[in-house]
């Protein structure tokens, strides 16, 4: 009988036992690693800025110890490899600008989400596409390109295309016809490379850390010169369009919750724990991460949805036998 | 061995319990018990025990206490594990805790560092020896002149501690005020500096004249606070839960913000954020 009774209060502190360190465990604690094993960040490849490098390198550090699991960095060379990387679950999460998640959103929906961006100190959220010339053109305005080359940077370039490119079209100007020829670059550096050689008359490039007003600190021209490789003074900013919302971090968003939250939480905390490291790794002095949603890039995405009809609408135009 | 199975149950349970809680403390009329909210909470309230509940995997309790003064205390004697603290509740408790989260009101700036300059060749230490001089702002923007004039009065230094205040058109006016000994020092925030001092050529410091004499945040007015040994994980999962709750879950972050009138986001805080860093 003492053997009888005694085999379901066994059973029970095993039960419960079992609950304590399933409950840890329930706690996704440990459930969340086991299903992700490491974490996958993409991450452009041949960026204009050797701080953009030590940034992915820090992150990677910073977020292995946060998360407690190896992360890999995959390098792709271009804005689409990236695109085509979260789009299709290859990867887990990546820093985007905002015209490559509206391609990511009208790829797969909500299954990426931007988590954070950069909020300035002055409390804006966004940067700038300018028009650059070199400093001996004759071209001052817009309205002067008429007929002139233009190199955008690649058609999945928020500030190297899409936005500037809906800007001309409320200004009045049809980029598709206004200029006399317009070709990629391939990327910001080679923008602006490429116009300082002279292959074309103008280049739509990135700029930020300031205002039209202001004046700008940050951009491909700017790192670039303060490498050397070009002189600031040698080009002219002719037109400005802007501000597009900055670019940010996106999450799959059928990854364990929990990964999502530490990923938002401690990289969020970043520039007020390590301020030093946040300043080193290139970011805005007095700049800070804060949480955004698909809200915040509604109008990105609804330019980019517009720009693609547009030239559809184009292309069917001009398959029409004259 | 039916105590002995009786004991091992009982720890069983006691320790399932302390394991899978998350305890905040709330202030209230009177000090009580750990529970869930109440029935009748409001639904901001039980929208944040919840969130934070589905999100934790854990069970969340409100622990109520009269004031910051005894919420610091439970913090401390691990009785719960976030309270929301003031300057002086928190100073007690300061070695063994640690703010994570403040409420940046709608509007605001977020916390931004504030730098202190002079010219490079003045004997300026620190902040204190600075009583008397003279100090120039960089423009009329809050992120110019009310942010800098909080945070230095965070560090006591209110009105009068300078014997003359100007005020400049931008902060480069204000570096050629301070370069012409129009004022002894200069107090821009830190992304002015940065705008001021880095230059487009390889290496370039524009500032290597001047020197920084101070930089530090302004103090956050209350903060949520942790004990410092909650493990990683967790803190960073609260903060990623925290900073996202006006866009993921605005009731729960309407009700969970209230002791900041008006509050527009969770922004993290640095350790020191509820203390004077220097002088």
């Amino acid at each position: 009988m003492r053997r009888l009774w005694r085999l379901p209060i066994v059973a029970l502190g095993c039960v419960i036992l079992a609950s304590c360190g399933g409950r840890e465990t329930k706690t996704a604690s440990d459930d969340w690693r086991g299903e992700m094993k490491q974490v996958r960040i993409a991450v452009r490849g041949s960026e204009d800025d050797p701080a953009v490098a030590r940034r992915w390198n820090v992150y990677r550090e910073y977020l292995g110890k946060a998360t407690g699991l190896p992360v890999k960095l995959y390098e792709s060379s271009d804005y689409n490899g990236t695109i085509q990387a979260l789009s299709s679950g290859q990867v887990d999460m990546a820093n985007i600008a905002a015209g490559g998640y509206a391609n990511v959103d009208a790829q797969v929906g909500d299954q990426v989400a931007p988590v954070l961006t950069v909020r300035q100190a002055e409390g804006g959220m966004g940067y700038y596409s300018a028009l650059l010339v070199r400093a001996d053109s004759p071209i001052r305005s817009l309205s002067d390109m008429k007929g002139r080359t233009l190199g955008y940077v690649d058609f999945n370039s928020t500030s190297g295309y899409l936005f500037p490119r809906a800007k001309m079209r409320q200004q009045g100007v049809d980029p598709d016809t206004f200029f006399g020829k317009t070709s990629f670059a391939g990327g910001h550096t080679q923008a602006v490379m490429a116009l300082e050689n002279g292959q074309f008359d103008a280049t739509i490039i990135q700029i930020g850390g300031g205002d039209p007003v202001h004046g700008f600190t940050t951009g491909a021209l700017y790192t670039m010169a303060r490498r050397g490789l070009v002189d600031v003074e040698d080009f002219r900013v002719i037109w400005t369009a802007g501000p597009i919302p900055s670019s940010t971090i996106v999450t799959r968003t059928d990854r364990p919750q929990p990964f999502i939250d530490i990923v938002r939480g401690a990289m969020a905390a970043l520039p007020y724990e390590q301020p030093d490291l946040w300043r080193d790794i290139a970011q805005p002095d007095g700049s800070a991460y804060t949480a955004v949603d698909r809200s915040f890039y509604a109008d990105i995405i609804e330019l980019r949805a517009a720009d693609i009809a547009d030239r559809r609408a184009g292309r069917r135009q001009e398959d029409k036998p004259s | 061995m039916r105590r002995l199975v009786l004991a091992l149950v009982a720890v069983g349970l006691a320790s399932n319990a302390e394991a899978a809680t998350l305890k905040i403390a709330a202030i209230g009329e009177v000090s009580g018990p750990c529970a869930p909210p109440a029935a009748e909470a409001p639904a901001g309230e039980k929208a944040y025990f919840t969130l934070l509940q589905e999100r934790l995997g854990r069970d969340v309790l409100k622990c109520p206490v009269v004031d910051r003064v005894e919420a610091a205390r439970a913090l401390a004697d691990g009785k719960v594990d976030l309270a929301v603290l003031d300057q002086a509740a928190f100073e007690p408790v300061k070695l063994t805790t640690r703010p994570i989260l403040t409420v940046r009101p709608k509007g605001g700036l977020h916390r931004i560092p504030i730098l202190v300059m002079t010219k490079a060749s003045k004997a300026a230490p620190n902040l204190a020896s600075l009583k008397g001089t003279t100090a120039v702002f960089g423009g009329q923007s809050a992120a110019a002149l009310a942010m800098p004039r909080r945070t230095l009065a965070d560090q006591g230094l209110g009105p009068g501690f300078f014997a003359h205040e100007s005020v400049a058109a931008d902060t480069d006016a204000a570096a050629k005020e301070l370069r012409a000994g129009a004022a002894d020092a200069m107090v821009i925030n830190a992304s002015a500096w940065q705008r001021l001092c880095r230059g487009d050529k390889p290496g370039e410091d524009r500032c290597r004249d001047l020197k920084t004499v101070w930089r530090g945040r302004p103090r956050a007015p209350l903060a949520v606070v942790i004990r410092r040994d909650m493990p990683d994980e967790l803190r960073f999962r609260l903060i990623g839960i925290h900073v996202a709750m006006h866009v993921e879950a605005k009731p729960a972050f309407a009700w969970a913000s209230s002791w900041i009138a008006g509050g527009a986001e969770f922004e993290p805080t640095e350790a020191e954020a509820l203390t004077v860093t220097s002088r």
